[in-house]
């Protein structure tokens, strides 16, 4: 099927205008936003960020009597390892978003939209502030849009380089200019966010997935996918493919279709050993329940995993799961934000003894000390990325056991004796 | 008015409380380290965390609210576990310097493993987080890293209470550290509370750092007299000295001390602590002084005028009051203050620095007597040739005393306190040496229990008083603080 998001030659206002760019915004804006959100809520889209939660019934949790300003707030701190896909969204369909901001922004009543952009994205974040003032100049973002009353003001804020800012309400408070450190919930930002203001946070896919469903109506959006996964996802695929990169595929398609349609498969000579379906925080699976999954929320549920940001990570026969653990360990001991006992604790805890089994000095009972220590920090925190190093390390140890215990027995690992790259 | 059960036992409560005050009511106790009563809901140590039916996950109890019908428990095998874990986490990177930390006997850390952990430590010595040890911070304060479980109180302090800010939490993960805040310093009338509510060794009190073991300290609850808020106060005291004060907070005064107040307990420890009495320069035995004073009196009868003090207790400006109507038999007396009350800083320091100027105005109204003004007129003028009063307050009228000839006789606790130029001066048992009765600012009376005896021989002034009417012949006949009090209604 047609891409609804990854469009070539459409980065240019002009170009996107002529594909009849903004005119799901005039339409949205001769509604009222209890139909917009109605019609999002239709749609059955779900947040891409990561955690899935339907859009529509988030944007309904604006109370409908709240006094004083309301804020939209993008998120574009895209900072999950193996995730790529909100950059290239930007580069490729800057508009898409700004379109979906404003409609978003006049359905829960926001005056004001901000898109936080991680840090590191400076080209991303230049392109985007001359798209916002393309859009301006036309009259889709400003004073009175379209002749119908309605304001709305954008602003692009480039992030720090902390992963946590990823998180929303570590997010807001970055973006008030304090140190990003996630809020204790309640109270959820609906209800006191930015500013202390009513705020709905959205992934940058999420809102650009707006323009179109509102463009072709919620029900053509929910007939794509499976149902209660619908809609297109952007995938993005790293690891020993021939093509890696990212790709726009309707939910429910099979992860084998994806690695080996999309990516023409494994690279010569390299055998699956195991994929991370969703980003760096989500379940591991091993080649065969990856080969057997399809991309959807509810597939890669029922598989124990998630489908997270859609960061498909592939890892062959000759890479050690021990040694990329490290390195996942190392990201997350590095970006906990500390507040919280078990994850600041924790994050380190685990690192350390992932060392020991690296440095050779580990024993049998590290493996089940591993896991203990995740499980103390699952569920117990202020924010998730304590679990979200918690899962990478249960699900590793459980289903990749032997090669701890290798390690642990002092014997050379697949990545040792593979072939030095 | 959500009602909902805690370990099967029910109640109802306000909306807003949250489960830990709740149970709290019910007298079922959940360990916390990050929340405090007084300080805003941080939520991140975790330690609170209860099960709560039908909710996916543990729920921090300090943070959520009481909602109808909820079901919590605060003992299951899956809140013991969390706070294991917990407690686990706080110890793989702690020094345990018990054996040489002050925390030690009253720590957060040592407590709650003993109460909810007993574990084996399963973590490598060697791969321990080092941090800064023992850096002082400001001039009351020493801070440990290492120690530090990053709880915030601190910091929550200092923004929230005194909303000075000087505290932050540096850089994140298990590299946080608590540092100053650049070109703060943390002196801010109040740090002492900061080494209280450290729930472990970190932030110590440079005054008390390697003086007791906490368990050789017994706690006597009294009043703290450093200004007229009266702040409430447990001394910790061992052997006849004093360590430490802390607060004994409660609903009318205080939460905290300030530090001024907190360390008044030094005077008597100083090197000027009065054993003896002084004439002129010179230290003398307590009986040859009080001779000289009540001869001094005796020679001057007829012009002797006697002032009370805001800073004495009502027994004793009343035992005053008794020896200038009763004994020396004038009618120059002054029992006449009247201070500006009430915080001055919107926390607890009081604009009025004496503790009784409320307790001295029922004396005055049994026992009458002339107004400062009058007093002042009278010595400038030069009619009172001996004036009878306590050290701060002679102070008082320094310019009325200046070239007027008037013979100045002070009760003093410590050298330091005496008006120069002052002819005798006789000491007294201090604050926390003797009971006695105050009223503060907002009219509360309260009454001191001493957690310490005076120096050998040194008296309450009531019977120093008592004494120097004897001398005179005209004995007042008291034998008690009480008995001064007799005729005076407050
Ligand atoms: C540690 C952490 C990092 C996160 N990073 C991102 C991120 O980079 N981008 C993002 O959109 N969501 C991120 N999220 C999820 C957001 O908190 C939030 O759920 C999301 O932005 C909501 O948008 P959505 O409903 O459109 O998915 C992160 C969450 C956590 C816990
Ligand atoms: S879970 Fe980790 S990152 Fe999240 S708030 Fe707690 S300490 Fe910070
Ligand atoms: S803080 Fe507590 S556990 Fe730590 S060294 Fe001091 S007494 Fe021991
Ligand atoms: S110094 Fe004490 S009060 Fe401050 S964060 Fe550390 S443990 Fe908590
Ligand atoms: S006391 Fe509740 S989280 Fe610290």
């Amino acid at each position: 099927m047609e891409n609804i998001l990854l469009k070539d030659d459409v980065a240019g206002l002009e170009a996107y205008f002529a594909c009849g760019g903004y005119k799901p915004l005039k339409k949205a804006l001769g509604l009222t936003p209890a139909e917009v959100i109605d019609e999002v809520k239709k749609s059955n889209l779900r947040g891409r960020g990561g955690a899935g939660f339907p859009a529509g019934l988030k944007w309904s949790f604006i109370p409908k009597d709240a006094q004083g300003p309301r804020y939209l707030v993008c998120n574009a701190d895209e900072g999950e390892p193996g995730t790529f896909k909100d950059r290239e969204l930007m580069r490729k369909n800057p508009h898409a978003l700004i379109e979906g901001m404003a409609i978003a922004g006049y359905a829960i009543g926001a005056a004001h939209g901000y898109i936080y952009i991680r840090g590191e994205f400076a080209e991303e974040a230049e392109l985007l502030e001359h798209a916002v003032a393309a859009a301006r100049a036309k009259g889709f973002i400003g004073r009175n849009i379209l002749g119908s009353g309605f304001d709305f003001e954008l602003f692009i804020h480039r992030g720090a380089g902390a992963y946590i800012c990823g998180e929303e309400t570590a997010l807001l408070e970055s973006l008030e200019g304090y140190k990003g450190q996630p809020r204790l919930k309640p109270p959820f930002p609906a209800i006191k966010g930015l500013f202390g203001s009513p705020t709905v946070m959205n992934n940058v896919e999420t809102l650009a997935a707006v323009p179109a469903i509102i463009d072709k109506g919620g029900d053509w959006y929910a007939s794509i996918g499976t149902g209660k996964s619908a809609g297109t996802k952007l995938f993005c695929v790293s690891g020993p493919v021939n093509k890696p990169g990212v790709y726009e595929l309707p939910l429910g398609t099979p992860l084998r279709d994806l690695l080996e349609k999309n990516c023409g498969g494994l690279k010569p000579g390299k055998k699956l050993k195991a994929v991370i379906p969703g980003g760096s925080s989500t379940p591991v699976l091993t080649a065969g329940e990856a080969l057997a999954v399809k991309l959807d929320y509810e597939s890669l549920a029922a598989a124990g995993s998630m489908l997270g940001s859609g960061a498909v990570i592939v890892i062959d026969e000759s890479q050690c799961m021990v040694g990329l653990l490290r390195v996942l360990a190392r990201f997350y001991h590095h970006e906990s934000c500390g507040q919280c006992t078990p994850c600041r604790e924790g994050c380190g805890w685990i690192e350390k003894i992932l060392n020991r089994f690296e440095e050779g000095r580990a024993e049998m009972k590290d493996i089940d000390m591993l896991s203990s220590v995740a499980d103390g920090m699952m569920g117990r925190t202020i924010c998730p990325l304590a679990d979200a190093m918690a899962m990478p390390v249960l699900s590793f140890v459980k289903k990749f056991r032997a090669e701890f215990e290798a390690h642990a027995r002092g014997e050379t690992c697949a990545r040792r004796a593979g072939p030095k790259a | 008015m959500p009602t909902i059960t805690i370990d099967g036992k029910s109640i109802e409560v306000e909306k807003g409380t949250t489960l830990l005050a709740a149970a709290q009511k019910l007298g079922i106790y959940i360990p916390r380290y990050c929340y405090h009563p007084k300080l805003s809901i941080s939520g991140n140590c975790r330690m609170c965390l209860v099960e709560v039916e039908k909710a996916p996950k543990l729920l921090t109890a300090c943070s959520t609210e009481a909602a109808e019908g909820m079901v919590v428990r605060t003992t299951s095998d899956k809140v013991k576990a969390a706070r294991r874990d917990v407690l686990e986490y706080l110890l793989i990177n702690h020094p345990l310097d018990c054996p040489i930390c002050d925390q030690a006997g009253e720590c957060g850390l040592q407590d709650y493993y003993m109460d909810y952990s007993l574990a084996r430590s399963r973590f490598s010595m060697a791969d321990k987080v080092r941090r800064e040890k023992r850096r002082p911070i400001g001039p009351n304060l020493v801070l440990d890293n290492e120690r530090c479980i990053l709880c915030t109180r601190c910091v929550r302090f200092c923004s929230e209470v005194t909303k000075t800010s000087e505290l932050e939490v540096m850089n994140r993960g298990d590299h946080s550290y608590i540092d100053l805040k650049e070109g703060k310093a943390l002196d801010n009338g109040y740090s002492l509370n900061i080494a209280d509510i450290c729930p472990v060794g970190a932030f110590t009190s440079r005054d008390f750092r390697f003086k007791q073991r906490v368990w050789f300290l017994k706690r006597t609850k009294t009043v703290c007299l450093g200004c007229a808020t009266g702040c409430l106060v447990e001394a910790h005291h061992n052997e006849n000295v004093i360590y430490r004060l802390v607060p004994d907070p409660n609903p009318e005064t205080n939460t905290w001390l300030c530090d001024h107040g907190r360390l008044t307990y030094k005077a008597l420890q100083a090197g000027d602590r009065l054993k003896k009495g002084v004439i002129k320069n010179g230290l003398i035995e307590l009986e040859p002084a009080l001779r000289e004073a009540a001869t001094r009196i005796d020679e001057a009868r007829g012009a002797v005028a006697v002032m009370g003090s805001p800073w004495l207790s009502i027994e004793d400006n009343a035992a005053l009051a008794r020896l200038a109507r009763d004994s020396v038999k004038t009618g120059d007396y002054c029992f006449d203050f009247n201070f500006e009350q009430g915080i001055k800083d919107g926390i607890l320091i009081n604009k009025d620095q004496a503790p009784n100027t409320a307790g001295v105005r029922p004396v005055k109204a049994a026992y009458g007597g002339i107004s400062m003004g009058e007093l002042a007129g009278r010595i400038a003028s030069g009619k009172i040739k001996l004036l009878l009063t306590e050290a701060r307050a002679a102070a008082l009228l320094k310019d009325a005393l200046k070239d007027s000839g008037t013979r100045v006789v002070v009760f003093a606790a410590n050298r330091g306190e005496i008006p120069a130029g002052a002819y005798a001066t006789l000491p007294y048992a201090a604050y926390f040496e003797t009971p006695g009765t105050f009223i503060n600012y907002q009219g509360l009376r309260r009454r001191t229990t001493p957690p310490v005896a005076a120096p050998e021989g040194v008296k309450p002034l009531w019977d120093v008083v008592n004494k120097l009417a004897s001398y005179s012949g005209a004995s007042l006949g008291l034998d008690s603080g009480d008995d001064a009090l007799k005729g005076i209604s407050f």
